[in-house]
This record gives C-alpha cells, structure tokens and sequence, in this order.
C-alpha cells in the first residue's frame, strides 16, 4: 500500500463558468505518494474539470489546492512550479504536429528545465524505448496512429520527470484495438509507483490498477472506495446506476 | 507513349462529347486570334523603341549615373547569394515529397534565367559591356549555385543554420549601397525611381509588415484590453479606409504630426503608409492562422511548464504562421501591385515614370507598348512571389515531411 504522504489535497473546490453553470460544487479529493485514483463519473460531471485544475489550466473560485506540498494561487510562479512536477495527458494527444516526435519530447526540458539538449535527446529515447517506439523517433506525429501518438505524449510528459501524472480520457479517442497499448504503459508506470489521477471509462484498468476509483456527478463525488468494494457492492444509489449504464 | 497519352486526356478532357468539342473548338478559335492578334502587333506595328530609349529610366529612375556602379554591385551581391541559397536548398532537400517536380521546376528555372539573360538585354539594346555584365553576374548565380548544391552537404551544420542570415544583413548592405552614407555620396530618395524604387518600397513595406502584423494579430487576442482595444481600433481604422486616401494623409499630416525634422521624406513616409496598411491586413491573416491552431496545442504547451511567450514562440506561432503563409503572400502580392498608386502622390516609380515617359514628346502615342511591358514585369515579380510562398509552404508542410 502507497505510503500516506499527500501528493494532492484538495478542499472544498467550488468552480463556476463565466457562462454560470456550476462545475464543482464543493469537492474534497486527497492523494497519497505512489497512489493511482480513477476518476469516474458521466459526461458532465466535472470529473475533467476537476483534474484540470490541479495544473491550474482550469481556474476554480473557492476552495483550496495544492500539489505535493505547493498552494496553487494566482502566484504566476507557483503555478509554474506546479506544471514542472505534474505531468498532463489529453484525451486529443495534444503534440506538436510541427515538431519530431523526438523534438516533442525535448521542447519543455530544454526550454523550461534549462538541461544540455544531447542530454535530454538520450533520457527521451530510453522513454521512447520504454513505451515502445524509440524507432519512430524521426517521425512526425501526423504519420504515427492514434495508440502510438498517446504512447509519444505519455514520453513527453515523463521526459520532464514529474511527481504526478494526470490523466484526462487518455484512451477515449483511441481505435478499440489501440485502448490496450496504451492501458499497458499506463499500467506500467503505476506498477513503477507513479501517482496517478486518471478520468476514465475503462473499468478493466480501473478493477487491476487503481487504489481507490472516485465516482463525480453533478460536480460533486458521489462516491469514494477501493475498486473492489466500488464495483462489487457500492453504497450509493447513483453509483448503482451508473454501473448499471456502462456495464 | 507521353504524347499518345497527352493526345488521349485532350481528347477526354475537351472532345468528350458533340457539345464539348464544339464549345472548345470555339474557344480555342478565340484565343488562336486573340494571341495571333497580339503577336501581329507585338512583332510587327509595336516600336519598342520606347522601351530600348528608356531602360536606364525604366530601371532605376533618376539615379546619377556616376554612381549606378553601386547598383551592379548590390545586383551581382544579390546574385551570389541567390544562387549560394538556392544551391544549399538542393543540397539540403526536406519535406518535399514530390521529388520528381521539384529538379525538373529546378532545370526549367535555369533554363529561362539563361535564355532571359541572353535574350533580354540583347532585345532592349543595351550596350554590348552592359549585356556582358549581366551574362557575367547570371554566371556566377549559377555557378554559386553549382557549388554550394555541390558541395553543400560537407558544409558543417552549426555554419548552415546561419546562412539565412546572409539575407537581412544583404538588406541592410543594399540599403547603404542604394542611399550612400559610410563613405558613399549620398543619393537622396528622390533620385530613386523605376523599378528600383517600386522594388525597394514593396520589400521594406513587406519586411517591416510582416512583424507588425504578427504582433497586432497577438495584440488583438491579448487578455489586456488596452492592448486589444488598440489592435482592433488600428485594424479596423486602416481596412476602413481605402490605400490611396492613406497614402495622401501621411504625406500631408505627418507633415503636422510630427516637429520639422523629425518628419521623414516624401518617399519614406509613402513607404510607411504602404507598411501600416498592409500591417493590418497581414494581422488579419495571422489571426485566422492563430484562431485554427487548436486549444489544446496551447493547453499542452502550459501544461508541460512553458510560459506564454515560450509556447507562442515554439507551439502555437510556427503552425498558425504556417498556415497563413498563404493569404500573407497574397496581401504581400497585392501590396507589390498597390506601390503603383504611389505614382498618384508624385512618386516615380514604375508608373510614375511610365507616365513620364509617355508623356515625352517623341514617345507619344507609344501607350500599349510601355503598359505591356509593365504588366509583364509585374507579373514577373507577382509570380516569383507566388512560386517562392508555394515551395515555402511545401517545405514546411508536416503531412508532406518524408516517412
């Protein structure tokens, strides 16, 4: 069991669009060092939202956050600190189209880390060795498929060796026959004791990987177990009926 | 077998049916008389005359003929580096996928630069030394060319990445060369003129729009409002209003605006209306380019712990630049043919002085001979323009990079 340190500690986050709608109505989420947490919950619910604001690309308007021991505030530096040690994988991949695959993986060490470019070019081929395809290194992501290009930006975001990494949807825009290689290297990096909060459908990840699995609805967490109690016997009757829909 | 093939799509592609032959065969009769009409009189009533006095006034105005060494010079600089890029571009081939068009675009290039060269001068009547400059200075374009395609692959790499350099500080060069200072005469604008002046007014309104454009663009996205509000009240004033009236306005009120000295000439205020108003076009432009680049790349680029001006520098700018490299060619082409109005503020420049010419006494009457000839160089320009955005935009293109 992952040791009780908080990586993530979130108290009462309550965010509101400019539009009005009330994304999150008061949620509390801790996690410890080394501890994979899913998060799921229906479209709608805030679960994105959520994770999107622990790397501050979402603004929220009470509440508190920090990550592994930093207030996230308006302090521009903070937020920089935060986005240093908290790596982020987007259910659209997100990389560069202009840059080489290996080039995506070097951009933010070089720039924001300041460390010598050959000396990253070899850390980013042994991740790229790691999830599978250093022999694409030369390539552009618009010639790589869909699993292949989600493996590249899960690269990139541990070539900057953060504490935490978020996962938002990363297999929902994925072919079926692409879900499982990514799956693999996410399962990977939790057994290497990676923290990990990943928003997901996939209940087979979810059942073999995660230490708790967060159900959100209506911006709020419905409910909170380890996976074998939440998708055995929960205790909530929207957790119940939320099963019910996707299984 | 190329030409039965060429015989067969003409047939598919214009005799297809009873309908079809007729329409093309029709039209095809147009334009055989149009261009036989044309050629009737560009060979036989034309007297080019007008052309073969004037190519001194045609070229560069008023520019003191003691002094238009200055000008060799600057032509042969260009053509060293021309033809030293053009070469490390062949000897460096990226991205290009269409391997087989691009040598043979390559040889055709040559091919008319050569036949340009020994016919051009040769038709205008230049001086036999004047036409051995030019077979001299295209010469060492290509053998520049040559080499550097030859050789250009040994160069080492860390040289390579500053050859592009060579560019701006050519502009600076020719800048002095053209105007004096630094130990030169001074050659006052108003001695520019011709193709010179419309060149020179077209570039440095292109090279300083460019940036401006880019940075209004920015400006009009910026959370700050003074910042916005400034941008869309600039674009919207200068697309507002129409170039010729602009144009009348700076050379009348910079006059007021700004104390004596301060002022710049007729010829350098022009070129900065010239540079505002395409500013606001290129702005518009770019904001397209931006607005197509998706969040996310943004989103992506913050997320891996970039600033903002470092994810605009190395994310989000080189797609949306990439993709309005296309309609900021254009605005830069029609700028190109906008200078023309400058002829209207008393400017000589290829206008100007066709109308001067025109109105010479013992050219009159010789109207379609020098419009032909000045719409045939700019289209020239316009086309080169056109080819160079084109081969950029194939280069920089990711779905076209090699497997």
């Amino acid at each position: 069991m992952p040791a009780s340190q908080p990586m993530i500690e979130a108290r009462g986050v309550e965010k509101w669009y400019p539009n009005g709608f009330h994304a999150l109505r008061g949620v509390d989420l801790s996690v410890s060092k080394g501890e994979v947490v899913v998060i799921m919950g229906p479209s709608g619910s805030g679960k994105s939202t959520f994770i999107r604001t622990f790397n501050a690309l979402e603004e929220f308007q009470a509440g508190s956050i920090s990550v592994d021991g930093i207030a996230l505030s308006n302090d521009l530096r903070n937020i920089d600190a935060i986005r240093c040690e908290t790596g982020m994988v987007f259910q659209q991949f997100n990389l560069f189209p202009h840059l080489t695959v290996l080039q995506n993986l070097c951009l933010a060490p070089v720039l924001v880390r300041k460390r010598r470019r050959a000396e990253v070019e070899g850390q980013a081929m042994g991740l790229l060795e790691r999830v599978g395809i250093a022999e694409q290194a030369g390539k552009y992501p618009g010639q790589l498929s869909g699993g292949q290009q989600q493996r590249v930006a899960i690269a990139r975001s541990l070539c900057m060796e953060p504490r935490i990494l978020l996962f938002d949807e990363p297999t929902s825009a994925l072919d079926p026959e692409m879900v499982g290689e990514v799956l693999e290297v996410m399962k990977a990096l939790a057994a290497d004791g990676m923290t990990m909060v990943v928003v997901t459908h996939e209940m087979g990840f979810a059942r073999e990987v995660a230490h708790r699995v967060v159900l959100m609805s209506e911006g709020r967490i419905v409910e909170e177990a380890p996976p074998e109690i939440f998708f055995t016997n929960p205790q909530h009757e929207r957790s119940r009926q939320f099963l019910a829909q996707i299984l | 077998m190329a030409a039965n093939s060429l015989l067969a799509s003409l047939r598919r592609e214009l005799f297809a049916s009873r309908g079809d032959a007729l329409l093309s065969a029709g039209l095809l009769a147009l334009i055989a008389a149009a261009a036989i009409g044309l050629l009737r009189w560009a060979f036989g009533q034309a007297q080019w005359v007008v052309i073969q006095a004037n190519t001194t006034l045609f070229a560069v105005g008023r520019y003191p003929l003691d002094q238009q060494w200055r000008l060799w010079l600057l032509v042969a600089l260009l053509a060293l580096a021309t033809g030293l890029s053009w070469g490390l571009l062949r000897a460096n081939p990226r991205g290009d996928r269409s391997g087989v068009l691009w040598p043979a675009n390559d040889r055709i290039a040559v091919a008319v630069l050569a036949f340009l060269t020994a016919w051009a001068p040769a038709a205008l009547r230049l001086a036999l030394p004047l036409q051995l400059r030019w077979w001299g200075i295209t010469a060492l374009l290509l053998a520049l060319r040559w080499a550097a395609g030859r050789w250009g692959r040994r160069l080492p790499p860390q040289l390579l990445r500053w050859v592009p350099l060579i560019w701006p500080l050519l502009y600076l060069l020719g800048m002095v060369l053209i105007s004096g200072g630094l130990g030169l005469i001074r050659v006052p604008p108003s001695e520019w003129g011709g193709l010179l002046l419309t060149v020179l007014m077209a570039s440095f309104a292109i090279l300083a729009s460019f940036p401006l454009g880019v940075l209004m663009a920015l400006g009009r996205r910026s959370e700050l409002p003074l910042l916005r509000w400034g941008s869309v009240l600039y674009i919207e004033f200068i697309r507002g209003a129409p170039l010729i009236t602009l144009l009348f306005l700076g050379q009348n009120i910079l006059g007021f605006l700004l104390p004596g000295g301060l002022a710049p000439d007729r010829v350098w205020r022009a070129a900065w209306v010239l540079t505002f108003f395409c500013g606001a076009y290129v702005a518009e432009a770019v904001r397209a380019g931006l607005a197509s680049v998706p969040g996310g790349q943004q989103e992506a680029a913050r997320s891996l712990g970039l600033s903002v001006p470092q994810s605009l520098q190395h994310v989000v700018l080189p797609q949306a630049l990439r993709i309005a490299l296309p309609a900021t060619v254009g605005q830069f082409i029609s700028l190109l043919q906008d200078t023309t109005l400058l002829s209207l503020i008393g400017l000589l420049e290829l206008l100007g002085t066709a109308r001067t010419v025109m109105a010479n006494p013992d050219f009159l009457g010789k109207n379609a001979e020098v419009y032909l000839t000045l719409a045939v160089l700019f289209w020239c320009c316009c086309a080169a323009l056109g080819l160079g955005s084109r081969a950029l935009e194939r280069r920089l293109d990711p779905s076209h990079f090699p497997a």
